[in-house]
């Protein structure tokens, strides 16, 4: 019925029945980049403040689902990114006495340099390994920085040189930079997808011994994905306490980062570009149901929240969004591509060689098992 | 008196079909040859016999029980064993702490450890060593021996002589004789027609799936079986 | 003088990490499943420690080590029957950490909210200040008896590996999980011994570490990652290279602090990182 429904809505809105065509996909993008410019005026400061907080969200969450979803790499120290970004942002905003949105681009910098460096040896760790060398990697750097009287030492520093941007501006700034950051991860993720490097990984990903034979450099596209990840993190970290104009290691590498990333990519889908998208939605919702309408402690909201990881993880362990993606007319951001032969022919030759096609479109060949 | 007994038997891997309405009998004291060749079902076919692939739609009676729906630690309990392609053995486990593994199901009757080292003295010798530290012949002997080591009514020996040289081969097929006169009927997986044959007294033959020719062993003509084998 | 003795607690000590990862080692040697709530399960054990102080006022707290060990075999076997089990025969080598990440997360916000997140403290009355003189060294009763006791687990759980029919069957099942079956073995019911024998190790180790150190519910990530560390150091697999990844990793830290009293583990930690660089497989890499 609601499926019907459904149709019937799609075909009215022109969706579904064809093609959209560009002048209509053209017309939906200029809306919404126009929605998020007049939003400082329309909706509160509170209202921007927490929008700007999902859609960074989104962004870390993204670059953890590029990571633990396609790169077949769990990070559980990517805080260490998000806390790196934030302090070179500060130390460079104080020290070249500048406002802070000019030394921006440096965050993400200095996280792909030591993203770069810390994969050298860190890929030496596979698996489980991986993730905790990671996070042992975050709480090195977190003591050390605690112990760096220059950087504030474990009281933090704050952020004088946030006064050079006019009051007025500084809200409606960082609510458009997250959202250029939001929309970044997801479009720059799906290019990235889409090129040689994520076919790499997309092959290392469903066959890592037959993605080597035919010559993917499994280590180079892990690399790349690492050190993009890195600084995706690193941007949104140092947007992010931008916004609460003070930085202190505790809060900055804290651990929870990785847990809220983690959380969001599997309630909504690890592995798909939309899936993190719906688990930001569903976070938030959770988070403000929680702690605003039933007054729970933020601890009482992490322990809903692990729990219902634990039920993703055990019942829909590719997530939510495959249950959704149904109802919304198919996947919106599919990075898989289709078979250079037409279709009906590729699929007589396959049903000659005598291969099934499964639904992830690599075929595994059963043999005498 | 039927031993195993199995009926129309289907077997997937996930929505990929392996073995299409496989019927077979194995009468008890008998010894049974499973041709095919690679990629026919054989392993499949054993591997739903002990109960190791789940998705599994037909009926198989072993010893009067039906136990197409039996997980594989019970089934192991009724008396039916296999020695698995490969072998299988346990590496952190030495050669007699494998077989004492086949010995946990403590059920009666002739095979003991000391039984089996008079089978395949070699075995008794290096019995505190570690499985790779042995040849390919005698990794072939402790699978057995730890197949044995439960008593089976019903031995099934998947590849037994695949990568052994000639000469090991006869001894392990020596062996056979051995535990057939202890009473225990075998199915015999192999890709040697003519081994095969050599040592069963009713062969089956698998071809994509399904039974293409069973038979008295003595009575099958070479064209016969080439024919069922290769599908020609 | 100061620096024998610091080495010499900085062994006592490591004996007491390398209790600390030798369950994890355990469970991951067995199930290949890292179990990111490891930690968090010292940590509980700590806290019931101090409850059951609470109860039995009279008793020492080292005679509640058994009890609390009980209590965490218990534990450890309903988590893997009820949660790990269903994810350790997926393909998907990440349920299993994302699935124990989940329960750390639930676990270390429960104790804040039951707890508090107030440093706590086991006492251990009179025998944590007794110390032993030798030629001039002085080193505390209590924390040879925990090397002691550590080094009896370790044996212990040496022995029952490779002598016991249970030893055998774990042994077995982390071999061929499929091919035990085949010998009347249920492999879940293996790992939930396992994991149940994993976190009652851990627990005592909490316990001694709550004598000897404060903690609050946030202590279990401090934990885990010893834990880990050990384990990576000592060789995956391994239980006496646990024990020397402990202690070297108990001599850094306790040397780290001699030198720069603030410093935490973050000796231990950067210890750690040179061994993953220098020796990726360990620095104790035993046969097999």
């Amino acid at each position: 019925m609601t499926q019907i429904r459904w149709r019937a809505l799609q075909a009215v809105a022109g969706l579904g029945t064809r093609r959209p065509g560009r002048v209509y996909r053209w017309s939906i993008v200029a809306v919404c980049v126009l929605a998020v410019i007049v939003a400082p005026w329309v909706i509160g400061e509170g209202a921007q403040r927490f929008l700007s907080e999902a859609m960074l969200m989104l962004a870390m969450a993204q670059m953890w689902n590029l990571l633990a979803g396609y790169a077949g790499l769990v990070s559980m120290g990517q805080q260490v990114f998000v806390g790196l970004g934030a302090y070179g942002l500060f130390f460079a905003s104080i020290s070249l006495k500048v406002a802070p949105f000019w030394v921006l681009p440096l965050a993400p910098l200095l996280c792909a340099a030591v993203a770069a460096i810390v994969a050298l040896f860190m890929f030496r760790l596979r698996e489980a390994y991986f993730a905790i060398g990671t996070w042992v990697f975050s709480e090195v750097v977190s003591l050390l920085i605690s112990k760096t009287e220059r950087l504030g030492g474990e009281r933090g520093v704050g952020l004088p040189t946030a006064r050079l941007v006019d009051p007025r501006w500084l809200e409606p700034l960082t609510f458009w930079i997250s959202a250029a950051i939001a929309v970044a991860s997801v479009f720059g993720t799906y290019a990235l997808l889409r090129s040689r490097v994520g076919l790499g990984l997309m092959t290392v990903r469903d066959n890592d011994v037959a993605a080597a034979s035919i010559g993917v450099d499994v280590w180079r596209n892990r690399f790349i994905a690492f050190v993009i990840a890195a600084a995706g993190c690193g941007l949104a970290g140092a947007v992010s306490f931008t916004a609460t104009l003070y930085v202190a290691p505790g809060f900055a590498f804290d651990p929870n980062w990785v847990v809220a990333m983690m959380i969001i990519v599997i309630i909504g889908g690890i592995g798909t570009l939309e899936g993190p998208i719906l688990g930001v939605i569903i976070y938030f919702a959770l988070r403000e149901t929680l702690t605003v309408v039933f007054g729970l402690s933020a601890g009482w909201y992490l322990i809903g929240l692990g729990m219902v990881a634990i039920a993703a993880i055990l019942f829909e362990p590719d997530g939510l969004w495959p249950l959704v993606r149904g109802r919304l007319g198919g996947d919106w951001l599919s990075v898989r591509r289709e078979p250079p032969t037409p279709p009906r022919i590729a699929a007589a030759t396959a049903a000659a060689a005598g291969v099934r096609s499964s639904p992830h479109g690599l075929g595994a060949t059963p043999g005498d098992r | 008196m039927t031993l195993l007994e199995v009926q129309a038997l289907d077997a997937f891997y996930g929505d990929f079909q392996a073995l299409f309405g496989v019927t077979l009998r194995v009468e008890a004291g008998e010894t049974v040859a499973l041709i095919g060749a690679n990629g026919a079902g054989k392993t499949t076919f054993l591997k739903c016999l002990v109960g190791l692939i789940g998705s599994r739609r037909g009926e198989i009676r072993f010893a009067g029980e039906p136990i197409a729906a039996a997980p594989a630690e019970r089934i192991s309990r009724l008396g039916l064993s296999l020695v698995p392609e490969g072998r299988l053995l346990f590496p952190s486990l030495t050669v007699e702490e494998n077989l004492m593994m086949g010995g946990l199901s403590r059920r009666p009757g002739a095979w003991s450890l000391a039984r089996v080292y008079e089978l395949f003295p070699v075995l008794g010798e290096r019995r505190r060593q570690w499985p790779d530290q042995l040849s390919g012949g005698q990794q072939h002997m402790v699978a057995i021996g730890r197949a044995l080591m439960s008593n089976p009514k019903l031995l099934l020996c998947d590849e037994i002589s695949l990568g052994l040289a000639p000469l090991v081969v006869d001894q392990i097929y020596e062996s056979l004789g051995h535990i057939r006169a202890e009473g225990a009927s075998i199915v015999l997986v192999e890709q040697d027609v003519k081994r095969a044959a050599g040592a069963a007294d009713r062969v089956y033959c698998l071809l994509k799936g399904r039974v293409t020719l069973h038979g008295q062993a003595r009575g099958l003509g070479l064209e016969q079986l080439s024919r069922a084998y290769f599908g020609t | 003088m100061i620096w024998v003795e610091t080495i010499i607690n900085g062994v006592l000590y490591g004996g007491l990490y390398g209790l600390l990862g030798v369950g994890l080692a355990l469970a991951v040697g067995v199930m290949r499943v890292v179990n990111l709530s490891h930690g968090e399960f010292i940590v509980l054990s700590a806290f019931l420690g101090v409850s059951l102080v609470r109860v039995v006022p009279w008793l020492h707290p080292l005679a509640l080590l058994l009890p609390v060990a009980v209590i965490a075999f218990c534990l450890g076997f309903g988590l893997q029957a009820v949660l790990i089990n269903r994810v350790v025969t997926r393909p998907d080598p990440f349920a299993g950490i994302l699935l124990t990440f989940g329960v750390a997360v639930v676990m270390r916000n429960l104790m804040v909210e039951i707890y508090g997140a107030d440093p706590r403290h086991l006492q251990a009355g009179h025998l944590a200040q007794a110390s032993a003189g030798f030629g001039g060294l002085h080193v505390g009763v209590l924390p040879l008896l925990i090397l002691a006791l550590s080094v009896a687990l370790f044996t212990a759980l040496q022995l029952v590996l490779t002598r016991t029919r249970f030893g055998r069957i774990v042994r077995a099942t982390a071999d061929h999980r499929d091919v035990v079956r085949l010998m009347g073995v249920n492999p879940g019911r293996v790992y939930n011994l396992v994991m149940g024998l994993s976190l009652a190790l851990a627990s005592v180790a909490g316990m001694l570490l709550a004598i000897r150190a404060s903690f609050t519910p946030y202590s279990g990530v401090e934990r885990l990652l010893v834990a880990f560390e050990v384990v990576v150091l000592g060789g995956l697999g391994t239980f006496w290279g646990a024990m020397l990844g402990g202690i070297t990793l108990g001599v850094a830290e306790l040397v780290g602090l001699r030198l720069d009293p603030n410093a935490g583990p973050l000796y231990a930690h950067l210890l750690f990182l040179v061994g993953v660089l220098l020796r990726p497989n360990g620095l104790f890499r035993a046969r097999t």
